[in-house]
């Protein structure tokens, strides 16, 4: 799920950035370090996309950098037990399949699969049903519930389920 | 309002999932003598014959260490069967108590522990939670269901592994650190051997690789527990469905149903309230109200005394509408003790307050009023006694009145359950035993044995009921 948040951080500015275009800096130096990490509390910081209020800048003894408090909003996505997701295959072997919906892993083991669908190794190994109708295999996408979450402090790991009503294959790639 | 549907509960639930409870140690050898198993459900049925009772004397009444008899109540409370209350208290407050059981169940006689003791003691009550027991009830069914349904349909569960050379165990969690590059398979961190899919905890125990004949034969041995559970306990399913709409009996925490169990008491008793000796010792002698004097137990609790007042002033009011087969009841009382009417209600109230009662008692007006009030009650008597003989007759005809003692409620007609505690009391041993010999009758084979004990259960109430007629 999607949030949009407000969150704080200081940043550490080194001296050399001190000009007319020091908040540019700031803000452009708080991107690299914010988008892409994860918290284990808010989830996945997906965008920043605007400043609150950058707070008075406190220099550092000794070495001259300088500490901006500063307040920023953002969006964040962090899986819950339970909801649906679509995301795309990585990775297919006899043990179930792995996908991807942004930066979160999801695991789906073979008994959470549908037991009409039966492995089929190759160099393409995939899930298949005994008609051949739907296929499973590396870049599908499929629709998945999340059953169960582990969150660390700097990850967050999923395993899911397609064996429930609606979910399953949305777009096979062979097809398309 | 009925408590029978609602002890009836409570006994199928008791003998469903508390049969096997045993108040030993896992560690400790169950030979055939110390096998206690079934105390659990004797200890339940026991409370269900009960309000709230002093722990010491229940263990006395089962026969049972109090030590043992707490453990059992801890394992209720913590299953939220129960409701206990600790207190310390002086022999004073144990008094309290005896009078309000004395108001419930009249054959017994309180205050064992006489004045001796000053010192405070801490004593333990217990009483069962009839809206708890109905809702544990029914939530554990819910668990139990849906449990095996989700492992039937393979629903959110997290998968296991475990690696058979080091023994180490992972879940699907740990998928991502798990994968390897050169094969398909999970290898373990440890050894670097291949996992295997561990088979659900319900099912088959073997570390099997999961493959689909072990899976359909795990499915058909869930899909056969779940039905095997809905046949046995289908029983205790009707009666939650039967429950489900009745006011469930509530008996408040341990003051308030003492407050009210002896005000109830007193109203059977009888009219005699008005010349209890003990009126005066909350300084309502010399003023023209007599039947204040039923407050008199409440002395206790010296901070509630106007609200009590009132409480027991609506309960004496409430005894003149009551029905005539309520009004038997208490009739039954008060023949008996017609001709000392003076000293039935004088024990009662000395116990409570033995020194004060003499001396301010005897005023002149007091003396008047009491004549008038006795010539009066003699005409009361004599009007209901000639009542109940009519319906003493009317009764003796039909006998399938069965209905009567379920239909009186708690907490509206306590005075109604004096009769039918003592009776319970007297009934005791015999009932103690039947229960304690079903279990044992039914152990050996099923896992729930609900069904061949309903039976049981039914016969001891209409034991009840007939037994009550008899003496009526």
């Amino acid at each position: 799920m999607f949030f949009h948040i407000v969150l704080e951080r200081n940043m550490q500015l080194h001296p050399r950035h001190f000009g007319r275009n020091l908040r540019e800096n700031l803000v452009s130096k708080l991107m690299k370090d914010v988008e892409g990490t994860c918290s284990g509390r808010h989830g996945f910081v997906v965008a920043i996309t605007g400043i609150e209020n950058v707070g008075k800048g406190l220099i550092r003894d000794g070495t001259g950098f300088v500490t901006f408090p500063v307040k920023y909003q953002c969006v964040v996505f962090r899986p819950f037990k339970g909801e649906i997701l679509e995301a795309a295959v990585t990775m297919v072997n006899k043990m179930g399949f792995f996908a991807e919906t942004g930066p979160v892993q999801i695991f789906v083991s073979n008994h959470l699969i549908p037991d009409d669908m039966e492995f089929q190794s190759g160099d393409m190994p995939n899930y298949t049903t005994s008609d051949g109708s739907v296929k499973i295999q590396k870049d599908s996408e499929v629709r998945l519930k999340i059953i169960g979450t582990r969150v660390d402090a700097t990850e967050i790991f999923c395993i899911g389920t397609i064996k429930d009503d609606f979910l399953g294959v949305i777009n096979d790639p062979t097809t398309a | 309002m009925s408590i029978e549907p609602f002890n009836r509960l409570v006994k199928l639930a008791a003998r469903a999932f508390y049969d096997d409870v045993t108040t030993k140690g896992d560690n400790q050898p169950k030979t055939g003598r110390g096998d206690n198993r079934g105390i659990a459900v004797v200890v339940l049925d026991a409370l269900t014959r009960r309000q709230w009772v002093r722990e010491e004397d229940l263990a006395k009444e089962l026969k049972l260490h109090s030590k043992q008899l707490r453990r059992i109540l801890r394992l209720f409370e913590e299953e939220k069967l129960v409701t206990r209350d600790h207190r310390r208290e002086t022999a004073k407050g144990a008094k309290i108590y005896s009078a309000a059981v004395a108001a419930t169940a009249d054959t017994q006689t309180g205050g064992k522990e006489g004045e001796e003791k000053i010192k405070l003691h801490t004593h333990s009550y217990c009483c069962l939670d009839y809206a708890q027991i109905y809702d544990v009830v029914r939530y554990r069914m819910h668990r139990m269901k849906k449990k095996i349904k989700d492992e039937l349909e393979d629903k959110n569960t997290v998968q296991e592994y475990v690696c058979p050379g080091c023994g180490k165990r992972y879940n699907a969690l740990d998928a991502l650190r798990l994968v390897s590059l050169e094969d398909e398979y999970f290898h373990c961190e440890r050894c670097n051997g291949e996992l295997v899919a561990e088979s659900d905890k319900l099912a088959v125990q073997d570390v099997g690789d999961g493959d689909d004949n072990a899976r359909r034969r795990r499915r058909e041995k869930l899909k056969d527990m779940l039905q095997k559970m809905e046949v046995q306990l289908k029983p205790l399913m009707e009666q939650l469905n039967r429950v489900k709409d009745m006011p469930i009996p509530e008996f408040g925490s341990l003051q308030a149903w003492e407050a009210r169990a002896s005000a109830a008491g007193r109203a059977v008793n009888g009219d005699s309230g008005s010349n209890d000796p003990s009126k005066n010792s909350q300084g309502y002698g010399g003023t023209p109200m007599p039947f204040l004097g039923e407050t008199k137990v409440e002395v206790a609790f010296s901070g509630l005394d106007g609200k009590e007042d009132v409480k027991s002033e609506s309960a004496s009011t409430s005894l003149k509408v009551l029905p005539p087969w309520m009004i038997k009841q208490g009739m039954n009382l008060t023949k008996e003790q017609r001709g000392e009417v003076k000293q039935e209600s004088k024990p009662d109230g000395s116990s409570a307050q033995p020194e004060f009662s003499d001396d301010k008692k005897s005023t002149v007006e007091n003396d008047d009023k009491k004549k008038i009030q006795d010539e009066y009650l003699k005409a009361y008597y004599a009007a209901l006694y000639k009542k109940q003989q009519e319906l003493e007759e009317a009764a003796k005809k039909q006998q399938e009145l069965s209905d009567i003692p379920l239909a009186t409620g708690l907490s509206d007609s306590s005075n109604r359950q004096v009769g039918m505690k003592a009776k319970r009391d007297d009934n005791e041993g015999e009932d103690d035993i039947d229960w304690e010999e079903a279990p044992v009758a039914g152990n050996t084979t099923e896992s729930y044995k609900v069904n061949d004990l309903n039976v049981e259960a039914e016969e001891s109430g209409d034991d009840e009921d007939d037994v009550d007629w008899e003496e009526g």
